[in-house]
């Protein structure tokens, strides 16, 4: 066990290694090419002084020569941004010269709270139908299931969006706001922007609705892992033994079928970093997604760098998560 | 002697401890399959008596696993269902029983040991966890009260260093040993009857003796009533009492174990028996049953048999053949069960 999660955190350390590189590789490639961002300071219109601007490309890391030769990999300036990451030195951003950690402070709460809601919705409804499905295998409801959540799958989550904003949002706040006033839960859960009064209200229908996104494949998961389990052999013997049938599926099918599931969380939760620039871009939400998002637009390199090492933690902690699920799931992989 | 004693009647209402321990009479037994009817058990039966084995041979196919599960219930409901005939344990009936007694009886009065021990332990259990729910869920048991019981239950079947191996995993095990856990899951409760299917098929050849050793010591410690289901007739030749021989989903011949050997009246159970590979055996040809067994789905006319049988005549393709007894305590569905049992066939 000991030797299976120093193994797993080695090669998390690495595979974050990499991104960071690959992620600091094309960001120089980008000055590169695009030219130089510290302009940007200056409101990137009349040419500033150089010794100003010099001054403030040291200020940046962007004093190095390497940013001249295109395809540079900038190694230098790579290993001061590790140490100053190491050292908890976010820098700051180009416009304004704000803080980036102030920032994160902001976000990442807000989307936190997005994917919290994600999660338990896409979770929820996929181990519900999918062992429903399973239950009725070859029946009406088994197929109805699929194609409900093969069609909410291949709608695009903007248009879901859209469509909730202008069609389903904006009445039912109008009516709820009426009946209970604008101040109560309801008057603010339909509300169709963020509402920093109402951190968690207000986010509710937005992470129910980037729940939805990877929902027909979760649910797909949960039928079939089901399906194996229940036809199991070990699943007879609990028969055999008089158990009776709850029991047997809580202690002897689910948690059989767990270990596919929580690989297809891990790998949604991932998936859904992409969903989260659109919904939180649609709902006003001041959360990551965004952040990056706008970052990218305004050629923010610090910005963009810092946003884009945050999820790549994420995923990395969440595979990670994973791994060391498996093995508190399965003797086999903890004896291995 | 005190730890074994229990009262029939609480688990098992309107038992006749008078009446053999277990009957079965003419179970029949259908899967449904797209809209078709596929008989897989057309009317088995024989008796268990307590303390008794009896071996239930036939190849694969020949609805003795279906048999099996059709006893102890587990059937998978649909595609199987069971159409017709009875199964009495101590006198009840228990296709009539109601779904929550038939689950009290599985464990309690009649378990089984499967096959293949590696797939029909769950892997993510330790082995003392699956063998200690038997008491958690029929007796109420603490767990520590039951792990303590799996460890005695473990000991018993011979696995050795008990109680360090309790909190282990099937996979952590050799076949052998997995096989024993089996048996030891099987026994928790003390049944009366014992069903083993295939209990040593996957096993290697030196392991399969002392396994089956190991059942015959428990049977006769317990006064159990083993049924041995088994495709090899010379597995069983010094466990077995009884023999009932299966082939496409009947009961062929049913005889003591010895008339079976010295006596067959069923032309396949003689064909079965020339199939043994035996010391005398050696550098001449091994026989072996021409054809394959009949598909349930489109079964011969007449006697099913007749297609592959030595001994068949015109009206075996026309007539089925009734259950003919050449000898007390020995049967056979053959026209020619006589003929065959003095061996002029």
């Amino acid at each position: 066990m000991g030797r299976y999660i120093i193994r797993r955190l080695l090669q998390a350390l690495l595979t974050l290694g990499i991104v960071l590189f690959l992620l600091h590789y094309l960001m120089a490639l980008s000055v590169q090419v695009r030219g130089n961002p510290a302009l940007l300071f200056f409101g990137g219109e009349r040419v500033p002084d150089p010794a100003m601007l010099e001054q403030i490309e040291r200020l940046y890391g962007l004093d190095s020569p390497c940013y001249e030769r295109t395809g540079d990999p900038c190694l230098v300036p790579f290993v001061e941004r590790l140490q100053r990451l190491a050292s908890g030195d976010l820098g700051t951003t180009l416009q304004g010269n704000r803080d980036v950690g102030d920032l994160l402070a902001v976000y990442i709460p807000n989307t936190l709270r997005l994917f919290i809601i994600s999660t338990i919705t896409v979770v929820t409804l996929a181990m519900l139908l999918g062992t429903w499905a399973a239950r009725r295998r070859g029946s009406l409801v088994d197929h109805s299931v699929r194609a409900t959540t093969i069609l909410v799958d291949s709608i695009p989550v903007f248009l879901i969006l859209l469509s909730y904003v202008y069609i389903i949002s904006v009445p039912l706040t109008k009516w709820a706001r009426g009946i209970w006033g604008t101040d109560s839960f309801m008057g603010q859960f339909f509300r169709p922007s963020y509402n920093p009064d109402y951190p968690w209200v207000t986010i509710i229908m937005p992470g129910i609705i980037l729940g939805t996104v990877g929902l027909a494949t979760l649910t797909r998961l949960v039928r079939a892992s089901q399906l194996e389990n229940l036809g199991a052999d070990f699943v007879r013997t609990a028969k055999a033994k008089g158990l009776k049938e709850r029991r047997i599926t809580m202690v002897h099918v689910v948690r059989n079928s767990m270990i596919p599931i929580v690989t297809g969380v891990g790998y949604l939760f991932a998936f859904m970093l992409s969903g989260a620039v659109l919904t939180e871009g649609v709902m006003g939400i001041p959360g990551m997604g965004r952040m990056i998002f706008q970052a990218v637009q305004r050629q923010e390199i610090n910005l963009v760098l810092v946003g884009l090492t945050v999820s790549a933690v994420v995923v990395v902690v969440v595979s990670l998560v994973v791994d060391l699920l498996y093995a508190v799931l399965d003797p086999r992989i903890r004896y291995d | 002697m005190a730890e074994y004693l229990r009262v029939i009647g609480d688990t098992l209402p309107g038992a006749d401890m008078n009446a053999p321990l277990l009957e079965l009479d003419d179970l029949r037994v259908e899967f449904k399959v797209r809209g078709h009817r596929i008989p897989a058990v057309r009317g088995a039966s024989f008796t268990l008596e307590q303390g008794r084995t009896l071996a239930v041979v036939g190849e694969s196919g020949s609805g003795k696993s279906v048999t099996s599960q059709a006893i102890m219930g587990i059937l998978d409901t649909p595609p199987a269902k069971v159409t017709g005939g009875r199964v009495l344990l101590h006198g009840v009936d228990l296709l009539e029983q109601d779904e929550e007694t038939r689950r009290s009886i599985r464990g309690n009065h009649i378990a089984i040991v499967f096959q293949d021990a590696l797939s029909a332990l769950n892997p993510l259990w330790s082995v003392g966890f699956q063998i200690g729910e038997l008491f958690r869920v029929h007796r109420g048991t603490s767990r520590a009260e039951a792990k303590k019981k799996a460890i005695d239950l473990l000991d018993q079947v011979g696995i050795p260093d008990a109680r360090n191996r309790v909190g282990n995993y099937p996979h952590q095990f050799s076949g052998g040993m997995r096989q024993r856990v089996m048996i030891a899951m099987a026994l928790a409760l003390d049944p009366e009857v014992l069903i083993a299917d295939e209990p040593t098929t996957a096993l290697d050849v030196t392991v399969q003796a002392q396994i089956m050793r190991l059942l015959k010591r428990i049977q006769e410690e317990r006064d159990m009533g083993l049924i041995l289901i088994t495709h090899d007739l010379g597995v069983v030749a010094d466990v077995a009492d009884d023999v009932a021989v299966m082939y496409a989903g009947e009961v062929v011949e049913r005889a003591g174990i010895r008339d079976t050997f010295k006596r067959p009246a069923h032309p396949y159970t003689k064909a079965l028996l020339r199939a043994i590979p035996r010391v005398d055996s050696v550098g001449r040809e091994l026989e072996v049953i021409r054809g394959l067994p009949p598909n349930p789905a489109d079964l011969p006319s007449g006697c099913p048999f007749h297609p592959r049988c030595f001994a068949a005549e015109d009206r075996c393709a026309e007539e089925v053949p009734p259950w003919t007894e050449p000898a007390e305590h020995h049967g056979a569905r053959c026209h020619f069960a006589e003929e065959v049992y003095v061996d002029e066939r």
